[in-house]
């Protein structure tokens, strides 16, 4: 008996208990996230415009695809949320940088503010937008008004579609920023700047690479939100452009055409994936933390 | 060191206010071209604010910095020939000990054989192995390592002074010694001109040909360490260099005063003065533990008193002896180990010209 104990107590490592506490979590990726995308994937390959799953497996959707101009909406989604991503960079680095290092005691109002804007509905923000930008609406109106300008409806461009995209995804890059910016340890800045680097210098060489992980967390982040991003499109662009994820909605709902919805579908999340282990690969993370050696 | 040398670096009047608080208070120096500086004091006592304003980190409140004549109150530090040594040390975790070493050299747009050149060189002189040590990540290094690339990427810089912010307070006091004694030698090497802040009087006195004691934002002395050692200005110097017993004493006019010791007053006789002290001016008697001695029977000495012995520490070769007069009131005696015999009569002495009448 003596013998057995130690053994059975080791049957219950913390192995075991970390599996069976991370078991509903599992359970819940599994059907919820897993069990779905597989089936997307296989309803890519069922005939077109048909509901069953247990059929002969065809690349009919994938040549219609191809032979149509889906490339467009892809390369419009992959295009906004390249666009906004380097925008939404260059406008939250200086903020993140005040946020972490600057504000102090105002940082957690400015963060409030922020955050507090999460608490309304996506759509119901943009229709704020478009109340504001429509002919004669808040913008246009006060214009007129005022200076007598006449201001034809400032929605419906793209540039319009990408202000909109800025705005919704902005707290998703500050955040993430703010925290990498905060990692940079003052006194390291300070060296660098009495070792004779200038402040573009200091930017280039310490700041940036010591709060890489940060930019590349916000990035990422508003790149895949962005990317498959429907509402700014279809609200504030009015259909001028077409991104693939309302592509793909149509195909969902007007054209009750399942298969060819996943198959796009399918296909986007392949190219998503490819541009996100493309960006992770060049940046390495564990070597931007330092706990890596450059060999 | 010699005394004539110019000073390359000359603090004038400095001050600096935060608000209210005054952090360094009209302080005035002069650190010589290739000297050991050093400003040793007490936490608060404005020792990191005024290395601030030697490097440039911040803006002195009134006074003035004169580099060699020149005034750079004004000059940001990337463009003072001078740079710091931080207590963090503050080395760039995301580059190699060589690419950190090489910072200054790239900054300055040297070529990359001449930035390897110099590492390899800077390197060596540190007794860091370059092939082992070049290509190695920083955070692989250990703490006497580390200090070793900042203090080389501090040289690498080639300042005209090189300013130390306390790198070795974290180490353990057996590796702290050994880089005291190194960071002796490069700075005999390089005739470099280093300035070194402390809270530790003993690092001071190890290192510095001059140490300047700082108290609440006012340096109390200046000189050299033995200078201090002999002839501390008052009694917070005398205490901050080391265990000292600092008797509080009411002088009774002539040689003769009463030491006041909580409890009782004990007559004393006082060593010779320029001016006599006049009756009733309170001061500090300082007696060093060393020049405390038990009295055998029949022996004499200038002051004696009675005491009780409470506990004995060894200290090697010697024996330190905490001793009470009276209760509450207790002197530190530091004697060879062959004097313990003596110890067991219960009298303590000193003559009278191995105290000295300080100021409080």
């Amino acid at each position: 008996m003596s013998v057995r104990t130690p053994k059975k107590t080791r049957e219950f490592g913390p192995g075991f208990f970390g599996a069976l506490a991370s078991s509903p979590f599992g359970l819940l990726m599994l059907f919820g996230f897993v069990a779905p995308l597989l089936c997307v994937v296989w309803f890519g390959f069922m005939p077109p415009k048909t509901f069953e799953l247990l059929q002969v497996p065809t690349l009919q959707n994938y040549e219609v695809i191809f032979n149509q101009t889906y490339f467009k909406s892809i390369l419009w989604s992959l295009g906004l949320a390249a666009v906004t991503v380097a925008i939404l960079l260059v406008i939250c680095y200086p903020l993140a940088f005040a946020l972490a290092k600057i504000f102090k005691g105002g940082a957690s109002f400015v963060t409030y503010a922020i955050a507090t804007s999460l608490f309304v509905s996506e759509n119901i923000r943009l229709f704020g937008w478009v109340i504001g930008f429509m002919k004669n609406g808040v913008v246009g109106g006060t214009l007129a008004k005022l200076l007598g300008v006449q201001v034809d409806s400032l929605l419906y461009n793209v540039p319009v579609i990408i202000l909109g995209m800025v705005y919704v995804y902005l707290p998703f890059m500050l955040f993430p920023l703010t925290l990498g910016v905060k990692m940079v340890p003052d006194q390291v800045r300070e060296a660098a700047f009495d070792l004779g680097a200038n402040r573009w210098q200091v930017f280039k060489k310490i700041d940036l690479p010591l709060s890489m992980p940060g930019v590349l967390i916000g990035s990422l982040l508003v790149f895949v939100l962005s990317v498959g991003a429907i509402s700014e499109a279809k609200i504030l662009g009015g259909q001028k452009v077409v991104t693939i994820a309302s592509d793909i909605e149509s195909e969902f709902t007007y054209a009750q055409n399942w298969p060819l919805g996943s198959a796009l579908s399918t296909l986007f999340i392949a190219l998503t994936a490819i541009v996100v282990f493309f960006a992770l690969g060049r940046f390495d993370l564990e070597k931007l933390l330092g706990k890596k050696s450059n060999e | 060191m010699d005394e004539s040398a110019a000073p390359i670096l000359e603090v004038a009047s400095v001050t600096k206010r935060f608000g209210k608080f005054t952090a360094v208070n009209d302080v005035s120096f002069k650190i010589r071209d290739g000297e050991f500086f050093t400003l040793v004091g007490p936490s608060g006592s404005g020792k990191t604010t005024l290395l601030r304003i030697l490097v440039g980190m911040e803006k002195p409140t009134t006074g003035e910095l004169r580099l060699r004549g020149e005034i750079i109150n004004d000059l940001p530090p990337n463009r003072r020939p001078t740079c710091m040594v931080f207590q963090s040390l503050a080395l760039f975790p995301h580059m190699t000990v060589g690419k950190n070493v090489e910072f200054p050299l790239t900054i300055r747009g040297a070529s990359e054989s001449d930035r390897r050149t110099r590492a390899w060189e800077l390197l060596k002189l540190l007794h860091l192995d370059p092939n082992r040590y070049y290509d190695k990540n920083v955070s692989q290094c250990s703490g006497g390592e580390r200090q070793r690339v900042a203090l080389a990427r501090a040289l690498a810089y080639d300042p005209e002074i090189l300013f130390f912010d306390e790198p070795l307070s974290a180490l353990d006091a057996r590796l702290r010694k050994m880089l005291q004694k190194e960071l002796k030698d490069i700075q005999r090497s390089t005739k470099k001109t280093f300035c070194y802040v402390t809270h530790s009087l003993e690092e001071a006195m190890v290192m510095s040909d001059r140490v300047a004691i700082l108290r609440a934002g006012v340096i109390e002395q200046i000189g050299m360490p033995d200078e201090i050692y002999a002839s501390p200005k008052n009694a917070f110097v005398a205490e901050f260099m080391g265990e000292v017993n600092l008797l509080d004493i009411t002088a009774l006019g002539g040689a003769s005063a009463t030491w006041d010791t909580g409890r009782k007053t004990v007559p004393l006789a006082l060593p010779e003065l320029p001016v006599p002290l006049e009756a009733g001016a309170k001061r500090k008697l300082l007696i060093r533990p060393e020049s405390l001695r038990f009295l055998a029977a029949g022996e004499h000495a200038g002051n004696t008193v009675p005491v009780k012995i409470l506990n004995e520490f060894s200290l090697g070769s010697r024996i330190q002896y905490h001793v009470e007069v009276c209760p509450g009131c207790t002197l530190t005696v530091e004697r060879l180990r062959e004097e313990r015999t003596a110890a067991a009569a219960g009298v303590l002495g000193w003559e009278l010209a191995d105290s000295q009448v300080l100021e409080s």
